[in-house]
This record gives C-alpha cells, structure tokens and sequence, in this order.
C-alpha cells in the first residue's frame, strides 16, 4: 500500500515521466534520436525516495506523531533569535511548558484531524454517542441517495470498491478502532495501539476519512435544525454564514472534500468536529499569545472538563499536547484532586 | 439557608453578570471571597449553616464590577460559568473566576434576603 505523502511524490514523478513520454512520442515524429529510457541515476532515485518517504515534520521515524519532547527545549531550538515574532512565540511555550510536553504531528493538510484522532485514541474514555448507532454502516448509503453526496468524495488511497462502500468501511473502522482504545487497560497498552494506528498507512487515513464523514453528517443534520428554526449551537451561524458554503453540499465541494489535500480545517470546522465527537479541543494558539484567544476552545462552549489539548503556532499547522508528569493532570489527562486541608485556615481572597 | 449534605437544596438564585474591569495585565472583578472545602466554615459569618463549606462573598468594593453587577456581601456563590462552586476548594474557586481568556463571568447566587423575602411572602398566605 502506498503512503500518502510519498505518493504525491511519486504521481508527480509517474506525472513528468507521463509527460516526458508524450514529450518524447512527439518529438518522435520530429527527431528520432531522444533517448526513451531512465538512465541508471534517475532509477536509483526513484528506489531511494520509496524507501524514506518525505515526513517533514516527524524526522526519520514512520510514526506519523513523534515521541513526547520538552516544550521548552523545543522552542528554543525552532525560534532562535529575537525578532518580535520569535519572542512572543518563545513567550507562548513558555507559558505552558510546566504543564505539557509536546508530540508532534506529521506536517499535511490532515494535521488538525490527525492531532485530535490521536488524542481521541489516546484519551477518551468512551465511544461519544454518535458511534453506539448500530446502524452506522447505513450512514453513507443513506447520504449518498439523499443528495448525490458521496460522489464527490476524495480518497488519499485506491479504493478498489466504491466509495460508498469504502467510506462504511472507514466508518467501522473508526468505531472500532475507538472502542479497541477505550478497552484498553493499561497506558502503555493504549500508547502501543496508538503507535500501530500512527504510522502512516492506509488505516491512519481511512480513520482520517471517517471522521470527516462524521463532519459532514452532523453539518447536514446542524442545517436541517437551523432551518428548522430549532436551536443550534454558534457556531453553525458562522459555518454556513460563509458564501463558499451556504449548505451542506457547498459545505462538502469546497471545503470538506479538499481537508487533507489542498487545505486544513478553519477554526469553525473546528468547531465542528470538536462538536460532533463530543470533546471539546482546547488549542493553545501561540501567535495569540498576550490575547484572550491565546487558549481557544472548539466549540467555544467547553462542556467537556477534559479537552482534547492541541498546540498551533498559527492555525495553520497542529501538534498534540500531552500533560507533564509533574503537573496538575495525571497520565489520563484527569485533574489531580488536592486532598481536602483539616480545616483550620479560613481565608479570604480578593479578587 | 438549610445545606444538609445529601438533600436538594432548595435556595432562591439570582443571576449575575460581571464584566471584569481591566488593569494592565490584571482583571478585576472588585470582590473577595472566602470558604472552599478546604476550609474552617465555622468561621463564616454569612451562613445560616455553620457546616456550610460554600463559596461566600465577603467582601465587594464600592463602585466595582461586581457591585456594579449586582453582587452583594454575604452573597453565596453556587455556580460560575456554569461550573459547581458549592464543593470546590477555595482554591480551585479562584481559579474559575480569574481565569485570563474570561472578561465576563456569570454567577449563579443565592442570597439570604432574597429567600427571607419569599419565605414570608409565602407565610402570609
């Protein structure tokens, strides 16, 4: 199976190679002695850049979320120097590097999705509402015939069956996938299917997939509520207050079907997703640094007391965060409970 | 107001809505709080229950937010932004009021007036 971001590089090369042959064939006619062969250089390129797939953000390693690392080092080693941007964003991990380390995340356009998959695998503690349907495996038949949706719909893989069918398969696997985490007994147990699931492979992307489904489902039934005139949360204003998406079909031809390909998610699809699992995803948004939208939530209701934590330097691209030993939270990411005082001191503090 | 641990708390609840004021890189609410769980509640002189580990305004500075609000001392706060303050430590209670990325904090109050008021109303019929 072929890994995604290698195999942008190789469409591009399979691509030239196209054009070079159709460069060739008519030129062909014209000159007769253009050589139709690779010479040996360009075959044994070919070889090495299948075996060490472009991962730009992960090094050398197939994860496609790193290992956990100090904030503070990090910082200092990415924003040397003191340009105005460099401090308020060395100002920014520094806020926040007693609480968390960093882990971060394969550097495409499924970023913010990936980031929040992996803390949902690692983190959540059960299956959110949506997935305990049994009827789950009926969701992309039923949204196909409704309005033709699914026949736009972009795969980063080849499918072999059609995309309704492979979209119910990503959905299972989603499901089950979550359920396999939620079960699992021990951290490092979780850790180590979190590690099978986030290597780059077909399976990482067919979940990716599936949770864009899910998006598109819940903006389809948001819609329908609003004009319904029942009540909606805020955020499905502004989602289909945009002119490239007034309703769910724009919504999905031209932003959610390019997720992963040639754009991330905005803040209010964001919102969206954060909504439709049931988590809340607090970001910690350093370039906000010194604002009030330093830490934001999606949505911004925060029901959820333990949010799914990401970091971005400028929402374009997202890390996980994961609680320090030493701080408030414990390894599942629940607060520590101080243990009541005896009682004694009765302060008053003024605020 | 009767707190008996285990038994619903039956209280007239008012809600108020402070817009923190800005000071330099501080946010001032203009009030003071005491009682947590993690504190002596015998001390309090504002509670009917002397058990009462609630969060209690003692203190509101004139002309402030929060006066500005309508918050006022002897006030007990049960809720804020929606998050329980009826057991949290005095602590953990600063905390969901301070909070940086907040200039509006919502609090759910009862008051003793407030339900001595409606008590005899009541009695009267």
């Amino acid at each position: 199976m072929q890994k995604p971001a290698q195999k942008e590089a190789k469409s591009s090369d399979s691509h030239s190679s196209q054009q070079d042959l159709m460069k060739t064939s008519s030129a062909e006619d014209e000159k007769g002695d253009v050589d139709l062969y690779r010479g040996e250089e360009e075959i044994q390129k070919e070889l090495q850049d299948k075996q060490q797939p472009k991962s730009a953000a992960v090094g050398e390693t197939q994860s496609s979320v790193s290992a956990a690392e100090d904030l503070q080092t990090y910082s200092e080693r990415e924003w040397k120097g003191n340009t105005a941007k460099s401090l308020l964003i060395r100002k920014g991990y520094e806020a926040i590097a007693s609480e968390f380390n960093l882990r971060r995340v394969r550097g495409d356009n499924y970023c913010a999705l990936r980031a929040t998959l992996f803390q949902v695998l690692s983190q959540s503690k059960q299956l959110p509402a949506l997935l305990h349907d049994s009827e789950i495996s009926e969701w992309p038949k039923e949204m196909h015939s409704d309005q033709d949706f699914i026949r736009e719909w972009q795969f980063p893989f080849e499918i072999s069956k059609s995309k309704v069918q492979h979209l119910e398969q990503c959905l299972e696997l989603l499901k089950n996938k979550w359920q396999e985490a939620v079960q699992c007994k021990s951290l490092e147990e979780r850790e180590r299917m979190c590690q099978q699931v986030f290597r780059g492979h077909d399976e990482e992307y067919e979940l990716l997939e599936a949770l864009k489904f899910l998006m598109l489902r819940t903006a389809i039934q948001l819609h329908s509520d609003m004009e319904k005139g029942s009540d909606v949360p805020e955020f499905c204003w502004l989602l289909f207050a945009r002119d490239s998406s007034k309703c769910p079909k724009t919504f999905l031809t031209n932003h959610l079907r390019h997720v992963g390909f040639s754009g991330g998610l905005e803040q209010v699809e964001m919102c969206l997703l954060g909504y439709c699992l049931q988590e809340t995803i607090q970001v910690v948004r350093l370039y906000k640094c010194d604002t009030e939208e330093f830490i934001t939530y999606y949505p911004n209701d925060h029901k959820n007391a333990s949010p799914l934590c990401l970091l971005t330097e400028d929402d374009r691209h997202y890390n996980v965060l994961v609680p320090k030993k030493s701080s408030k939270f414990d390894s599942y990411g629940r607060p520590k409970w101080n243990p009541p005082s005896d009682g004694q001191s009765s302060i008053t503090t003024h605020l | 107001m009767s707190f008996i641990p285990g038994h619903p708390v039956t209280a007239v609840v008012q809600r108020i809505e402070i817009h923190k004021l800005r000071d330099g890189d501080n946010l001032i609410l203009g009030f003071s709080i005491g009682g947590g769980i993690d504190q002596d509640s015998s001390q309090n002189p504002f509670s009917e229950d002397k058990t009462d580990k609630g969060i209690y305004v003692t203190r509101v500075s004139k002309g402030g937010p929060a006066e500005v609000a309508g918050l006022r001392m002897g006030d007990k706060i049960m809720q804020v932004n929606g998050w329980d303050m009826t057991m949290v430590t005095h602590d953990q209670a600063r905390k969901k009021l301070t909070k940086k990325n907040e200039d509006v904090v919502r609090l759910l109050v009862t008051r003793k007036s407030l339900e001595n008021a409606i008590r005899q109303s009541m009695m009267q019929h």
